[in-house]
């Protein structure tokens, strides 16, 4: 419980140094919101009127506490582009994001982790070659080449979906779930690769451990000391890997929402990159990075669960 | 010992990237034709002899464009990898090798931002320096490849410096940065070398990744990923121009990838 | 009621056979014990009675009978039903032996799972009389302890407990006070001298260290590079060696003014 406080404290205090450099750097870059929002129509008055009316007189510190403010009520200013509430922009996208990743996660979870426990078991048979080559295969093909593939084969030759044409979310939720799924695979394999691969090796090395060799002593099966001791002592090296995972699919979700054409919060950070809306893009990496945080926080937190001895590294 | 033999992974890897190299060194002085020229008469074919990988909707080669991309993308990230490998061992020498609170600090922040996917942090980078420029997606590429060898450089620089050897040329007074240059760079030869190609590897993707976005490089220098975003505008016409251009990548990819796995499983059979 | 006759066991990326002809006897109730130096083929011989030898890397020739059933040759899915119910084994560093991730009392208990019917509360009741029985005080506490929380020398009573919770005919002891201190040492020697009295389990101790096997040992075998050098009482053994490495492994061991080694 006391590690647990320890490592939120640990999160809101590398989220408030995450925020700060954030906003240190776009305020650096970005120069004068109120000319980028007038553009060719700023007069002297009229520019002078609307520092005043988004309080940039103010002093930088004084800033950066009223954005934390409105951060964390929600209040995430207006975009430069769209001259919208930032929020009302990012919501919906986030939303689908969400939904893209967490799919992900789900099918590299429920797919490697079992794989993994075969190719154990296949090691010295004919498997083991056909699956390390698959393996490396899955690995060096980038996401975005396996998703204008995929497009290509369910989107325009079997008509599964229709590349660029993301349903709504809400009202037709199923077409978006089918849309979602291909993206979701596409962008799993590699990490699904990297997966099987690593948890591979993590039985293996656990299985040269000690206590494996009591645990046959005792008469154990080779399916009992896998099931029984093995695989729960490398769970903790595996929940660390998909918090990883987590944190990794966040940042292939911006390559993947642009090959099948899904408004979420990759393709809106893109656009805003290249449109230079710095509002936009600074909420968004706020909240990527939260989202890397949080998931390198949950792995830990859920391994001190599984391991007592991180339950007493912690405290100390 | 046993002798140091080239393993099946290093020599197929070797093969595929001095392949691709060697094109691409060609492609800068010859290209089978010119490959931004068009040609209305031949567009949208399918791969023939002539036109190995096809043409495109203007009829311009893409086997050629492909090769100049390939150039262009190798070129960035070689310039990446160089950037990161240098300032990265630089700085994990000096803190490895002489530890204390700044190194302890660093390796925090270096702890940190090894937990971001490195695709974001470039996407950062280049929204502060901003995007479509070749050197500024080089600059953003180098600067977030920093930390991954200055952590690889600082473990083996740490480990090294109460090693024997190093006392006694110390104790002999030679200087701080002659034994770091002299006495321990070679010897962490072992564990740069396999991060330089992991590291290429990245590099091509992330190169990639943010062309096909259209915030990496723009027109007139076409990558790989740019061609990658301009074949998907054209998949149900041309499928060939996305085949030919991501296998491609994925073959630059694979081959280093190889390279990599290679040297590490030659360094595991050498200890 | 162990026989070893004429074992030999080489493994594939060797030369030297690492067992080179062995044959020893154990009797019922009866501690041997087994010495030699790192390297000399003791702990081999040990794993080829426990059936812990990989089978694939290394020849196997000999046999090994327990009560009359071969050992050496019976299949893995035989030899199953033999480990842990007839044969208990205690490893050298009892921190690493255990499963970090289960609590002791489970682990203790785990033979009786594998072999037994006994339900959840049968087998609480029996490990925490064994426990009682190694001298682990408040069993009930122990028993909830994952390994990490116990010191060495707890943590080898938990394994010897866990060795014959379900009283096998056999224990076999592969250097089990090495890792331990001189004190803790001296008690665990005194429990298996204790366990070997009132529960007449017969005993294999393998260990370096003559001095040690002294105290336990009626019996001795040396082993060297594969061989048995010199075999017989203890008290003989030891103050009429035959053998020149004999002498030397006497000769290694302190006196009483030196320090013990561990």
């Amino acid at each position: 419980m006391k590690y647990a406080l320890k490592r939120i404290f640990m999160l809101v205090l590398t989220m408030v140094i995450v925020s700060f450099l954030t906003f240190l750097a776009f305020e650096l870059i970005s120069g004068d919101p109120a000319e980028a929002m007038l553009g060719t129509e700023a007069t002297p008055e009229r520019l002078a009127a609307l520092r005043e009316e988004l309080g940039l007189n103010r002093p930088f510190l004084v800033r950066y506490a009223s954005w934390l403010a409105g951060f964390v009520s929600g209040d995430l200013g207006v975009s430069l582009r769209y001259r919208q509430p930032v929020w009302d922009l990012i919501a919906p996208k986030l939303e689908i994001t969400l939904c893209l990743c967490l799919a992900s996660f789900v099918l590299i979870t429920a797919v490697s982790i079992p794989l993994a426990i075969w190719s154990y078991r296949w090691t010295g048979t004919v498997f083991e070659a056909v699956r390390t080559a698959f393996n490396q295969l899955c690995m060096a093909v980038p996401p975005f080449f396996t998703g204008i593939l995929m497009t290509y084969l369910f989107g325009i030759v079997l008509r599964l979906f229709v590349p660029g044409d993301f349903p709504d979310l809400h009202t037709r939720f199923g077409e978006a779930m089918v849309h979602l799924f291909f993206a979701a695979v596409c962008l799993g394999i590699p990490r699904t690769a990297m997966t099987v691969r690593m948890m591979r090796s993590t039985v293996i090395s656990e299985m040269q451990k000690a206590y494996v060799r009591t645990a046959i002593s005792r008469g154990n099966d080779r399916h009992a000391v896998l099931t029984r001791h093995v695989l729960k002592n490398s769970l903790t090296s595996a929940i660390t890997f998909l918090g990883q995972t987590m944190a990794e699919l966040i940042g292939g979700s911006v390559v993947v929402e642009q090959v099948f054409g899904i408004p979420g919060l990759g393709r809106l950070l893109v656009y805003s990159i290249s449109t230079r809306d710095y509002p936009v893009v600074q909420t968004v990496v706020v909240i990527l990075a939260f989202w890397v945080v949080l998931a390198g926080t949950l792995a830990d937190l859920i391994n001190q669960q599984v391991d007592p001895r991180l339950r007493l590294g912690g405290a100390a | 010992m046993k002798k140091k033999t080239i393993n099946g992974y290093l020599l197929v890897g070797l093969i595929i990237t001095g392949v691709l190299l060697l094109t691409a060194l060609v492609g800068t002085f010859y290209t089978p034709f010119d490959p931004n020229a068009m040609n209305a008469a031949e567009k949208f074919q399918a791969p023939t002899l002539t036109h190995i990988f096809g043409t495109d909707n203007f009829g311009r080669d893409i086997f050629s464009r492909v090769i100049k991309g390939s150039g262009t993308t190798m070129a960035i990230a070689l310039a990446t990898v160089a950037i990161g490998a240098v300032l990265g061992t630089l700085i994990g020498a000096v803190t490895g090798y002489f530890g204390g609170v700044v190194d302890e600090a660093l390796m925090r922040l270096n702890d940190a931002l090894t937990a971001f996917p490195s695709i974001l942090l470039a996407l950062l980078v280049i929204s502060i320096v901003g995007p479509g420029n070749k050197y500024n997606v080089v600059l953003a590429l180098g600067i977030v490849f920093i930390p991954s060898f200055a952590r690889v450089t600082r473990t083996a620089f740490a480990g090294l410096r109460d090693v024997n050897y190093i006392t006694s040329a110390r104790l002999m007074g030679a200087k701080n940065g002659r034994i770091m240059l002299l006495h321990m760079l070679p010897n962490t030869a072992r564990v740069l070398l396999p991060a330089i190609t992991i590291g290429f590897n990245n590099a091509v993707l992330a190169e990639a990744s943010m062309s096909f976005l259209g915030i990496g490089v723009t027109p007139p220098d076409a990558s790989l990923g740019y061609l990658l975003s301009e074949a998907q505008d054209k998949l149900s016409r041309a499928p060939w121009y996305a085949l030919c251009t991501g296998g491609v990548i994925a073959l630059l990819v694979f081959g280093a990838g190889l390279i990599g796995e290679g040297l590490q499983k030659m360094d595991r059979e050498v200890a | 009621m162990l026989e070893i006759r004429d074992l030999h066991v080489k493994f594939h990326n060797r030369d030297r056979e690492a067992v080179a002809g062995i044959s020893l006897t154990i009797g019922d109730g009866e501690i041997v014990g087994l010495v030699g130096e790192s390297g000399s083929g003791k702990s081999v011989t040990a794993m080829s009675i426990a059936g812990l030898l990989p089978r694939k890397q290394c020849d196997l020739s000999g046999d090994i009978l327990l009560d009359g059933e071969d050992l050496l040759h019976a299949p893995r899915s035989a030899l199953r039903q033999i480990h842990g119910r007839k044969i208990g084994v205690v490893f050298q560093e009892p921190m690493s032996a255990m499963d970090p991730l289960m609590k002791v009392g489970e682990q203790v208990g785990e033979v009786l799972r594998i072999h037994t019917d006994l339900d959840k509360n049968q087998r609480r009741a029996r490990v925490l009389e064994v426990m009682e029985a190694v001298d682990l005080h408040n069993p009930e506490e122990v028993y909830n302890k994952y390994p990490h929380e116990l010191s060495g020398g707890m943590l080898q009573r938990a394994m010897i407990a866990a060795a014959i919770v379900i009283q096998p005919a056999l224990l076999l002891l592969d250097e089990p006070t090495t890792a331990l201190d001189v004190t803790i040492q001296a008690q665990i020697l005194e429990l298996l001298k204790k366990l070997n009295a009132e529960q007449g389990i017969s005993m294999l101790f393998i260990s370096h260290n003559l001095n040690v096997v002294r105290k336990l040992c009626r019996r001795v075998a040396v082993m060297q590079r594969g061989v048995l050098v010199e075999e017989g009482s203890t008290d003989r053994v030891f103050f009429d060696p035959q053998h020149p490495y004999t002498k030397r492994l006497i000769d290694a061991i302190p006196t009483r003014h030196g320090k013990e080694t561990v």
